[in-house]
């Protein structure tokens, strides 16, 4: 537990870092009530509809496309998992979830535990492992094949689907 | 011959039973550290996590690992048991026995523990995780069970692709586990600061040091019979090392502090109260008709205590750990062989307990 720098007074509830290119250069703990003052949070006000809910909200209405097109966008490129499923899960859905909702998970890693980077033992990278057998191979290709579908990347598609194809069959895919 | 009851024969174990370390009684400060447990969360690279994972790459998945670890060389020689077959009776005396989680007992996905024969190790498939491995040691020894963990990591990545990142360490699902993925805890009875009343003192304390408490069963399990799992929280930023200096240092303390507090029950006017107690608990175990498991374990908490601290020596502590076992819903049904209603249940309990601590009927 830390007090406010400001004010040396009440418990800093609130971390603020710089961050330079990425890294967290240093922190300051401030109260809520210095934040505000400091023009660092923003009191708390009833939420306002965004342009950005109404459109969800209108989705149904208007065919879901232009929301749903723009979660796809921020999906994890690896296992499709959105933004808002993490939120509500709690949870990652892939190796790349680190990377894609890094945003997020930074101040996440923080408040659980006090620190954004792994020390301890890693495995030596003399003997790494290949993700093995060809049915990984199957399995990617189908997975691959379902994100271009859902990203309605039909060229990439048709070209996964005759790939997948000719890998069922036991032939090498073309590159 | 030992005058003690309980200590086998008749009145023993049920066939087939063996004990996990848990169960023993032995180990550096067993009278208050029962057994530490070393986990270790880590997946497979080229798997979805377990919220993305489909029914049939989970299949895949349970394929591979098992075959993984039946290859010669792996340093523990471990059974493979599918819980696809197992029926949830069978599953909950494995949670009972803390060789899987209940989240893995209520999952429907093809998943799997891989147990050697003491029970000491146990690799989870298929959990929130890939795999989630445990070891157990009896008695406080942080220090022997990461080693022992480790060296099961070792196997498993050289004979599986292990997700890491030099960033993050271990990529988990959840990122409460993420960096080294280690839970090191260690099941503690606290008799003594739950009836002087301090145990929520003791675990604020523990959560000020990024310590959490829990039930005998884990998260979100009541605190039963005075059993309660202390655990580091933090798993990243903090080398394995320093995680296991931490839960050491903090046990240690909890011990000092619950053999300070039973110190004071044992003084003056507290001692005729807690002798009381013990007794009391000693009589309904060896007369009472009807038990239920939270009675029952607050009986076997109160003679635990009255054994460590001298009051009673009717009972080894390892034939009361067994007892705490045997009562649980899992093991009463399967011991029984038939499915029991609530209120048989209770019967059939106060009938086993006396049996296994070989009380008069």
């Amino acid at each position: 537990m830390q007090y406010c720098t400001a004010c040396q007074k009440a418990i800093a509830t609130i971390v603020v870092m710089d961050l330079t290119n990425g890294a967290v250069s240093g922190s300051q703990h401030v109260c809520a009530a210095c934040a505000e003052q400091l023009g660092i949070a923003q009191p708390k006000l009833p939420p306002k509809f965004s342009p950005e809910m109404l459109e969800d909200l209108l989705g149904g209405i208007k065919g879901g496309k232009p929301a749903a097109a723009r979660a796809r966008a921020e999906a994890c490129p690896g296992c499709g998992m959105t933004p808002t499923e993490f939120r509500s899960k709690g949870r990652l859905g892939c190796p790349r979830c680190y990377e894609a909702f890094r945003g997020e998970l930074m101040p996440l890693l923080q408040r659980i535990h006090e620190a954004q980077t792994h020390r301890g033992r890693l495995p030596s990278r003399a003997e790494p492992i290949a993700p093995p057998n060809e049915d990984r191979t199957l399995t990617d290709l189908r997975r691959r094949l379902e994100d271009a579908v859902r990203g309605e990347r039909y060229e990439e598609a048709a070209r996964l689907r005759d790939d997948l194809r000719r890998a069922e069959r036991g032939e090498e895919s073309k590159p | 011959m030992s005058k003690k009851r309980g200590g086998g024969g008749s009145g023993g174990p049920p066939s087939g039973f063996r004990a996990g370390a848990w169960l023993s009684g032995t180990g550096p400060e067993h009278d208050i550290a029962i057994c530490t447990r070393a986990r270790l969360a880590r997946n497979l690279q080229g798997f979805p996590f377990a919220p993305r994972l489909q029914d049939g790459e989970s299949r895949e998945l349970y394929e591979l690992v098992t075959q993984r670890l039946r290859q010669p060389g792996f340093p523990e020689a471990l059974g493979i048991v599918d819980l696809e077959p197992i029926d949830e009776l069978e599953r909950s005396v494995l949670v009972e026995r803390h060789l899987i989680s209940r989240e893995l007992a209520a999952s429907r996905r093809p998943s799997g523990v891989a147990v050697d024969q003491g029970e000491n190790v146990a690799i989870m498939i298929n959990e929130e995780d890939h795999l989630r491995v445990q070891v157990f040691a009896p008695g406080l020894q942080t220090e022997a069970v990461w080693r022992r963990a480790e060296q099961v990591d070792d196997a498993l990545l050289q004979r599986l692709p292990i997700a890491w990142s030099e960033e993050f360490g271990f990529l988990t699902a959840c990122p409460t586990n993420t960096g080294t993925g280690l839970r090191l805890s260690v099941m503690m009875h606290l008799p003594g600061l739950v009836w002087s009343e301090e145990i929520d003192k003791a675990t604020n304390v523990a959560q000020k040091i990024h310590l959490a408490v829990r039930g005998l069963y884990g998260e979100g399990s009541r605190a039963l019979g005075d059993f309660y799992q202390v655990s580091n929280q933090i798993t990243l930023g903090r080398d394995e090392a320093q995680i296991q200096a931490d839960v050491f240092l903090a046990v240690s303390r909890f011990v000092q502090w619950e053999r300070e507090v039973r110190g004071a029950l044992l003084r003056d006017a507290a001692r005729v109260r807690t002798l009381d107690r013990v007794h009391r608990a000693l009589g309904t175990i060896e007369r009472a008709q009807i038990l239920t498991s939270e009675e029952a374990l607050g009986c076997l908490s109160a003679l635990r205590f009255g054994v460590e601290e001298d009051l009673i020596d009717d009972f080894d502590t390892a034939a009361l750990n067994r007892a705490l076992l045997l009562s649980q819903p899992g093991h009463l049904q399967r011991h029984t062989r038939e499915r029991l209603k609530p209120d048989e249940r209770d019967q059939r309990r106060a009938q086993l307990l006396r049996e296994t601590l070989g009380c008069a009927p």
